[in-house]
């Protein structure tokens, strides 16, 4: 019939599963994020409860925030940027020396989120336009960022930020609401409108997945990469607020080192594929408030802070374990181990396996039938599961002699 | 002769001509041989990471925890030599090797077993190993006064009149750029770094060849770690920080391909000369000291766009050759 392939119904009909929805990746983080707290209360119920308290916390850990939603998206390119910390230190330099010159503070900030902007846009330029790899790009503009502000200010620190600064590190709405957290979640919700409504987000999938496949449909890799990395270097400059917020309003060239690591392990405990075109806004969102908890909970069970290095990593090294163990992976790691590499030998298993079900099933149909003579079908359902067992288990020891006698052989022969 | 215009090294040398005669002009006393003798000697620490980094950068992979195993390895060679003096300085020197080749081993088994992202796996790996230096040390410095002799005289003892470490840097890039050039393991590295499915079509296990990769780099990284610690006589967990871009920009700055598969040491040794001349020249303009992360940046940043040029001229070269319409 002509025309059939446009009448088929091609809505997605998965509903909600619940069991499906509980093991899902953002759930396994939101579990994540209530034992540390629970932890927290067990082991310090007083200071727990004492006010103030977890609004600290969030307060604390929030500081690398805006430049994780960045991330997310550079992530999903495939590319990484490790000059975000850099640039955030850049960005808020020019803020400090304009307002030190006595330029309105909108104004100065307005320029220190377009430095960074600009910075963004170089890392851009080279990625997107000269196609050099994305890694060591910003690893060296990394360098060649914190290298201008350490030209400039040398050992100085910059003071002068406009007083709403400490208000975002650390004020809290009727004491209870953290502004950072609040902040944090509008530009979240907004992110996540924008990487999965929206085309622009769509787009990055897409690049992501398959840069041949998005040039083919018509969509410019360039021209998404290099507004992508803009986007970036615009979070790095709204991180540039929070960072000197929470650092009670100063710059130096030394500040922040490391907090592209912790953006990026952010990203990456929040189920974004380092590999590109994989991952949720949702996860890296909770995520940030994961590594917020983490850091002090370590802090306050007396984990000094260059121990607590080892957990970022190990934790960071776990997760991404974690995520690339598939079906596949177990498939071929029980292919060596158990079926000594040989697939005839992973065939007839397999497929015993199955028939071995099918028959069980059965088994249980008759039972529920309660047919007179169940007792005797079940019987010979039995001797046929008995039959094929054996027959694989024969089989397969046989192919395996087979085997090892060929590698005997072939040994033999390149000897001589 | 025409090959000899041709090679990207000539260009090298030529850069690295053109820097010695500024810095002559500009600073005279540059030249004495003592001068020129602790440059190198600073310097050949840089040689054995970039020797190391260049293995897993040839596989198409990177290592950006070679600084924070410097630190570990140096830590627990120095802890150990303080404590008994009397064992001599071999003993440290095999320790050290042994060490980075397992601390290599864990990089290069989460690499190429468990098919994790080389950069990922090594930035969590660089989080783990600074962490351990730190515990090692218990916070600790170590000062000259701590080192027994037969420590430090693998670095400074003068062996027909350098300094033992510039030979131990010397003798590794030979061994090394022998090994790559000339023996079946070395070509392999080589093979998965070109293109991962022909290799493996052609009979190489990437993941064994991925696992060795990293096992010697962190076999170089540990011998750096003893000789550092040896070389300047002083040991604590934050040393060596951001040792691991200066080794990738010298491996990229001596013409080794950032996706893999290309470069050689001659290369790399030039390199590694060009980066002692730049930031020698450097410490010894006074005020000048804060523009080196600077210019470091910069210099890897060009020395990546034009390698990634000559590639492209090279290949456009090629198809002209064999006729293809473009």
């Amino acid at each position: 019939m002509p025309g059939s392939n446009y009448d088929r119904d091609l809505t997605v009909k998965e509903g909600f599963v619940l069991s499906k929805f509980l093991v899902k990746w953002e759930m396994i983080l939101v579990y994540i994020l209530l034992a540390l707290n629970l932890v927290l209360i067990l082991f310090k119920t007083d200071l727990y409860f004492q006010a103030g308290t977890v609004q600290s916390i969030i307060n604390a850990g929030l500081d690398v925030s805006p430049m994780v939603l960045g991330m997310v998206f550079i992530l999903l390119l495939g590319d990484i940027d490790c000059s975000v910390a850099a640039q955030m230190i850049f960005g808020g330099m020019v803020t400090g020396l304009l307002m030190d010159k006595g330029v309105p503070a909108i104004i100065a900030v307005i320029c220190g989120i377009i430095a960074c902007m600009c910075c963004g846009a170089f890392n851009g330029a080279c990625v997107a336009y000269l196609k050099m790899p994305a890694v060591i790009t910003t690893i060296s503009t990394a360098m060649l960022f914190r290298g201008i502000v350490e030209i400039v200010l040398g050992e100085n620190s910059l003071k002068n930020f406009p007083a709403w600064y400490n208000k975002i590190g650390w004020y809290n709405i009727a004491d209870i609401i953290p502004l950072s957290a609040l902040l944090f979640i509008i530009m979240g919700v907004i992110f996540c409108f924008v990487l999965h409504k929206t085309t622009f987000g769509r787009r990055a999938y897409i690049v992501g997945n398959n840069p041949t496949c998005a040039t083919y449909s018509g969509i410019s890799v360039t021209k998404v990469k290099m507004q992508i990395f803009i986007l970036m270097g615009f979070m790095a400059g709204i991180g540039s607020i929070f960072f000197i917020g929470r650092m009670g309003g100063g710059v130096s060239s030394s500040m922040g080192t490391g907090y592209e690591m912790t953006a990026i392990a952010c990203a990456v405990l929040g189920g974004v594929s380092t590999n590109g075109g994989k991952g949720k806004m949702y996860g890296p969102i909770i995520a940030t408030f994961i590594m917020a908890f983490l850091t002090y909970t370590l802090g306050l069970l007396g984990v000094d802070p260059n121990t607590k290095k080892i957990f970022t990593g190990v934790i960071l090294i776990l997760t991404i374990l974690i995520s690339t163990v598939n079906k596949q992976m177990i498939k071929d790691i029980k292919l060596k181990l158990i079926y000594h590499s040989n697939k005839n030998i992973e065939a007839i298993n397999y497929r015993t396996i199955d028939f071995v079900k099918e028959k069980k099933a059965e088994i249980v149909e008759i039972k529920k039938s309660g047919a007179a003579d169940a007792d005797k079908k079940i019987a010979a359902i039995n001797a046929e599961i008995e039959a094929a067992k054996k027959e694989c288990a024969e089989k397969s020891a046989a192919w395996w002699a087979e085997q090892k006698a060929d590698a005997q052989k072939a040994k033999e022969r390149f000897s001589k | 002769m025409k090959n000899l215009l041709k090679s990207r090294n000539t260009g090298l040398i030529v850069v690295l001509i053109l820097l010695l005669i500024v810095a002559g002009i500009v600073t005279p006393t540059m030249f004495g041989v003592q001068s020129l003798i602790s440059m190198l000697q600073n310097n050949s620490v840089y040689a054995l990471l970039a020797v190391g980094e260049m293995c897993v950068i040839l596989t198409g992979g990177i290592d950006i925890s070679i600084a924070s195993q410097l630190a570990f390895v140096g830590i627990v060679c120095t802890s150990l030599s303080c404590s008994n003096p009397t064992v001599p300085g071999i003993v440290f020197v095999l320790l050290g090797l042994v060490l980075g080749a397992l601390c290599g081993g864990l990089n290069g088994f989460l690499v190429g077993k468990l098919k994790m992202v080389p950069m990922i796996c090594t930035l969590g790996t660089m989080y783990i190993f600074r962490g351990l230096a730190f515990v090692v040390s218990g916070g600790e410095w170590w000062f000259a006064v701590a080192y027994s002799d037969t420590y430090r005289n693998w670095a400074i003892a003068r062996v027909l009149g350098l300094p033992a470490i510039i030979w131990i840097a010397i003798i590794v890039m030979i061994i090394a750029g022998f090994f790559q050039s000339y023996t079946t393991a070395g070509r392999r590295i080589y093979a998965i770094g070109t293109s991962r499915e022909s290799a493996a079509v052609a009979g190489v296990n990437e993941g064994t060849v991925t696992l060795y990769a990293y096992i010697i780099c962190g076999a170089l990284t540990g011998l750096a770690g003893m000789l550092y610690t040896a070389n300047y006589a002083i040991g604590y967990y934050g040393m060596a920080e951001g040792f691991e871009m200066t080794a990738i920009a010298i491996c990229v700055l001596g013409g080794v391909s950032i996706t893999g598969g290309k470069g050689r040491m001659d290369g790399v040794a030039i390199g590694v000369l060009i980066m002692a001349v730049v930031t020698y020249f450097i410490s010894m303009i006074p005020g000048m000291s804060v523009w080196q992360k600077a210019l470091q940046g910069a210099i890897i940043i060009v020395a990546v766009a034009i390698n990634y040029f000559t590639e492209r001229s090279a290949a456009k070269q090629a198809l002209k050759e064999r006729g293809a319409l473009i």
